[in-house]
């Protein structure tokens, strides 16, 4: 029976997987931080979403950075990407800080794009409207101020307000919403998978719950796995588990073992990427079922595989 | 066009405020219903079903009298309801012919439809009167057809108490057909009515057979226009209306309504109606907003836009259950009002190689539901905006356009290696740095003390000096070792404005 596979781009693991990661089942990655499974989570669906397939990604911990994303090369319109446990105040930028920069400064954004695709106000020579005050308004009195000799000019000085607005008060660290307690986050995304699942026409759904702690993952009950298997066969979705720790147990076609990377040290002044390692736990269906005993023992598969990511900035190499 | 190419179908609802009513109560269809029209307490019947006839009511009555009768359901005149099943009547009939003129009357509809010319569309005038009628049959209104080629004629054979609800009147024995009608299918002025009382008159007939001069010189002009009507020759100018189409539904609640799933059952029904109308021009509901009227004068306003148009009521009801689940109203509902937006029902072959993808109606109640789990702003695709911003992105929603054909070329040569991912720590955690010199030397993460092997950076980013907002952070690539040899890759950023030290990501 043949089996179906989809290749995760990268060279050493396709080859030591036969072609790829397997279709309608559940493929679990796991490893501890920096190992490299949301790099090969990322280059699988890559080739996904380049075939017009749609993907979806469950993001437990709210960890994914549309940007590594992009730069892995992921048709980003084709993946559905669910934020498990993300509070009302932490989705607004917390970065910000504004001031209220007096109006005056300021040029007007108008939303009409012009002709010369200047994009802010209208014509060019409106810009320079009032200019002359504008910069004086901005330097201080004491830098246009009448040198001795000339005639004193009586100026007020104005102080310049900027205003800084309330900061957001911080909240203190230990005190969280319920929404963002691991357990609460593990619930919203494994019924957002149900449905996703459910619903079918999804190639890839990977459970990303990489970032969570292995006791909190490992309460999953193993019915949901084998729901989840059930349904992946069904719908002929690759689900892929990011993990800690191995959660789904024989549910699970493939389980693969990151080691914990090691940077690379090609430069002093740049990070260059991390050289990974991976093994293969255990893997279904691999012999051919057959009659025969043989007397020997039969040859072994390798089960490990190594390579290096590189970063965009570390140049070509 | 000549005069005997003529011929008009009259539709004629009678007791249009209980039918504009019961339309979207079916449950009430068999039971003796009243209207009561008028303000309190002058109130008093104005229209009532057959089966409240048959019990002894009439027009008329005050609520004193009504009150005297049991198990009669009394309901209040609704002049929205009545134009939203008015507008429904006029665009039923507007599918049949593009000249229908609009007679209204108080306690009735009836509007006239310009069919000359329409035999080659509808087959004759029987079956064109048929299939209108089972068409205002799908809307829930009982009515009856007359045709005739004289405009009043029509009227007036619509009018009569006959058993049929088909009529039609050969051309040329106009007068013939009229003459046994009664003389109340004419609008009589009282006065009128009192002297043909005197006369003897009671029948149309009666009235065409008076001599012409002798029945002006006693009731003027009227008489002249009068015995016209009656003899089936009166002419008409024909105005025909142009009704907007629009796909709005609307229902006052008897009593306020708290429960969501009460609410949805009227809705279905009004879906049903807008779903009808729309297939009646081979339209799909591309979008449905539904207005609750508040307890307190407030309008709950809340739109489903699914990726496709369909006509499914089911998917309908299901988005609008989820939608007003997610968004409840704050008071009890006390009318409803569904704004239909039609879309076309383009159906798209998909390719035989072409890849599995979700179905998109399916797809739009999964993320509904998926929306109501995790919150609206947190599904959807990603759009990167242009700024070097953390998080510098958008969630849009997700939709899936079937039309697009996914390129046939193979996808652009992969990357030579692997490019690290980012796992973004969202808010940023706080590590307590050591420094040696400029650079980081070690720090507290996780509770857990790492000694930085490498440090590259420091990057600096900034925002957009023309912009109103400011911000500006330190970005550290870090390779460090734990006293326990496990390493990790980081990306420690040093807010400059608040001067804090934050673990913005680990590479993966």
């Amino acid at each position: 029976m043949i089996r179906p596979v989809t290749p995760t781009g990268v060279r050493e693991i396709d080859a030591l997987l036969d072609g790829g990661l397997p279709v309608g089942a559940i493929s679990e990655i796991t490893g501890p931080e920096t190992s490299g499974r949301t790099a090969v989570a990322l280059s699988f669906l890559r080739h996904l979403t380049h075939a017009g397939r749609v993907c979806a990604w469950v993001d437990v911990s709210d960890t994914l950075s549309p940007e590594s994303a992009a730069v892995a090369g992921i048709d980003l319109t084709r993946l559905l990407w669910v934020r498990c446990g993300v509070s009302k105040d932490a989705t607004k930028p917390s970065a910000d800080y504004k001031f209220s920069l007096p109006e005056k400064y300021l040029i007007v954004a108008s939303k009409k794009k012009r002709l010369h695709g200047g994009g802010c106000g209208g014509h060019p020579r409106n810009e320079v409207k009032g200019l002359p005050n504008a910069v004086s308004g901005l330097l201080r009195p004491v830098a246009i101020a009448p040198r001795c000799a000339e005639p004193q000019r009586r100026v007020r000085a104005e102080r310049e307000t900027f205003v800084p607005q309330a900061q957001p008060s911080l909240p203190r660290a230990g005190v969280r919403s319920n929404s963002s307690k691991p357990w609460a986050r593990i619930e919203q995304a494994l019924r957002a998978t149900d449905l996703l699942l459910q619903a079918g026409g999804f190639s890839a759904i990977v459970l990303d719950m990489a970032s969570i702690a292995p006791e909190h993952a490992s309460r999953v009950l193993l019915a949901t796995w084998f729901r989840y298997r059930a349904a992946a066969e069904r719908t002929q979705a690759s689900f892929l588990l990011l993990t800690q720790h191995p959660c789904a147990k024989s549910s699970g076609d493939l389980l693969l073992k990151f080691q914990p990377g090691e940077a690379r040290r090609d430069e002093s002044t740049v990070f260059t990427g991390i050289e990974h390692r991976l093994e293969i736990e255990r893997q279904r269906f691999t012999q051919a079922p057959t009659n025969v005993i043989p007397l020997r023992k039969s040859p072994q598969h390798a089960n490990t595989a190594e390579w290096q990511s590189q970063t965009t900035w570390a140049g070509a190499r | 066009m000549t005069k005997s190419a003529e011929i008009y179908a009259c539709l004629y609802a009678r007791e249009f405020p209980t039918q504009a009513l019961l339309r979207l109560r079916p449950e009430l269809r068999d039971k003796p219903c009243v209207v009561m029209d008028g303000k309190p307490p002058l109130q008093e019947v104005c229209s009532l079903t057959r089966k409240a006839r048959k019990l002894g009511m009439a027009h008329g009555m005050t609520q004193v009298e009504v009150d005297t009768f049991s198990g009669v359901t009394v309901l209040e005149r609704s002049a929205r309801e009545e134009a939203a099943a008015r507008e429904a009547l006029l665009e039923c009939a507007g599918c049949f012919s593009p000249r229908v003129e609009e007679v209204s009357y108080d306690r009735s509809f009836l509007c006239v439809l310009d069919i000359a010319g329409m035999k080659g569309l509808f087959g004759p005038p029987e079956a064109l009167a048929r299939s209108l009628l089972t068409r205002v049959g799908a809307l829930r209104i009982t009515a009856c057809v007359a045709v005739s080629s004289n405009f009043h004629a029509a009227i007036a054979v619509a009018k009569a108490p006959l058993p049929l609800s088909v009529r039609v009147v050969p051309t040329g024995e106009e007068s013939m057909a009229l003459a046994a009608l009664p003389l109340t299918v004419l609008d009589l002025g009282e006065q009128q009515a009192e002297t043909f009382l005197l006369w003897g008159i009671r029948t149309l007939g009666m009235l065409a057979a008076l001599p012409e001069r002798e029945l002006i010189s006693r009731l003027g002009q009227a008489g002249k226009r009068l015995r016209q009507l009656a003899r089936g020759e009166a002419p008409h100018l024909f105005q025909p209306v142009e009704p907007a189409f629009t796909l709005r539904e609307r229902m006052e609640l008897d009593s306020p309504v708290e429960v969501l799933d009460a609410l949805m059952f009227v809705a279905n029904l009004m879906l049903e109606q807008l779903i009808l109308r729309a297939t009646a021009r081979v339209l799909a509901l591309a979008s449905v907003s539904i207005a609750l009227a508040l307890e307190g004068g407030a309008i709950h306003t809340r739109t489903v836009r699914p990726a496709l148009p369909t006509n499914d009521r089911q998917i309908w009801i299901r988005l609008l259950h989820l939608a007003l689940e997610a968004h409840p109203p704050q008071a009890a509902v006390l009318g409803v009002t569904l704004d239909a937006e039609p879309g076309s029902t383009g159906q798209v072959q998909l390719g035989l190689f072409s890849p599995q993808l979700p179905e998109p109606s399916r797809l739009d109640i999964t993320l509904a539901r998926i929306r109501a789990i995790v919150g609206d702003e947190n599904v959807g695709r990603a759009v990167l905006t242009d700024t070097h911003q953390l998080d510098g992105f958008r969630l849009e929603t997700f939709s899936i356009d079937p039309f697009e054909i996914p390129s046939a070329q193979p996808a652009e040569a992969p990357p030579a290696t692997l490019r690290p991912a980012m796992r973004r720590l969202r808010p940023p955690e706080t590590v307590f740095v050591t420094f040696q010199g400029p650079r980081p030397r070690a720090f507290c993460f996780r509770q857990r003390r790492y000694s930085v092997e490498r440090a590259y950076g420091p990057w600096l980013t900034n925002s957009e000096w023309w912009s109103a907002t400011l911000w500006g952070c330190e970005q550290w690539d870090l390779v460090a070792r734990a006293p326990d040899g496990s390493a990790l890759c980081g990306c420690l950023m040093r807010d400059v404005l608040r001067d804090q030290w934050k673990m913005a990501g680990l590479y993966d």
